[in-house]
């Protein structure tokens, strides 16, 4: 399976995340995780296609997002790609629990469960395509 | 079998929340409604029962955050019973377990929250 690779292409629907889910569940069992490890890679990668659904493309679902998986010896990668609005690695910024939970308030979980579930996360363009893209990668241990 | 179902029971004279399946950003708006229809009918001390909850994402912990200000001020709150290990992982990840009571089953918690109901 040493850098096998493959891609999902779905429409921007939130009704498709549990088709997504499901297969990076799997996909991380393939990979050689375990079940606890191939849950965060799952919860990881809905978090990425929510933010790219609803915020990327605003919520319009007749657009596109591309998955493609990359499986090494040593990690999955897991490469999101979409035409809508990028995040660039700047302007990532991931609250405080602590304060968060001081002072309970909706959204902005979601980057902090990627970053605490994944190895890497990463937000740039694809230079092939001129796509935005976000990059999660879980090492297999 | 759908993607979320819910079902609220009357137990001990508590609000026993049980969704099945996931909350993810699809299905996160039954799980608003039903919670909000609770609270709006002066439920405050609500339990969550999570023994069907196979996944819930940040959208789900969203709606929780989301209501959890306004039980407490009316003297209640929002507990969390039989979670999965992975849905316990997405607490415990975000240290929610510090800002929630959570229970091995229904029945601590319930044992739990009867002092506040009685009162």
């Amino acid at each position: 399976m040493d850098h096998a690779q493959f891609r999902l292409v779905i429409p921007s629907q939130t009704r498709y995340l549990n088709l997504v889910t499901g297969l990076a569940k799997r996909a991380s069992l393939v990979a050689g995780m375990d079940d606890a490890a191939a849950a965060k890679v799952s919860i990881a990668v809905d978090e990425a296609v929510t933010n790219i659904i609803l915020h990327a493309y605003h919520g319009e679902g007749d657009h596109s997002v591309e998955l493609e998986l990359r499986f090494t010896s040593a990690a999955l990668e897991i490469h999101i790609l979409h035409a809508g609005q990028g995040l660039r690695q700047d302007q990532v910024v991931l609250p405080d629990p602590k304060e968060y939970i001081r002072h309970p308030r909706k959204g902005g979980l979601g980057l902090l469960l990627m970053s605490r579930f994944m190895d890497e996360v990463r937000f740039g363009q694809d230079s092939g395509s001129g796509r935005n893209e976000c990059c999660l990668i879980k090492k297999i241990s | 079998m759908s993607d979320l179902s819910i079902e609220v029971h009357e137990v001990d004279g508590a609000a026993v929340l049980l969704p099945a399946g996931f909350i993810n950003a699809h299905t996160v708006r039954d799980f608003e409604e039903a919670m909000e229809a609770l609270v709006k009918a002066g439920r405050y001390t609500i339990l969550l029962d999570c023994r069907h909850l196979t996944y819930i994402s940040s959208a789900g912990l969203g709606a929780i955050m989301g209501l959890i200000e306004t039980v407490r001020e009316h003297g209640g709150d929002i507990l969390l019973s039989n979670l999965q290990a992975n849905v316990f992982a997405i607490f415990d990840t975000l240290g929610f377990t510090q800002l929630y009571r959570v229970f091995g089953d229904q029945a601590q918690a319930l044992a739990a929250i009867q002092p506040q109901r009685q009162a």
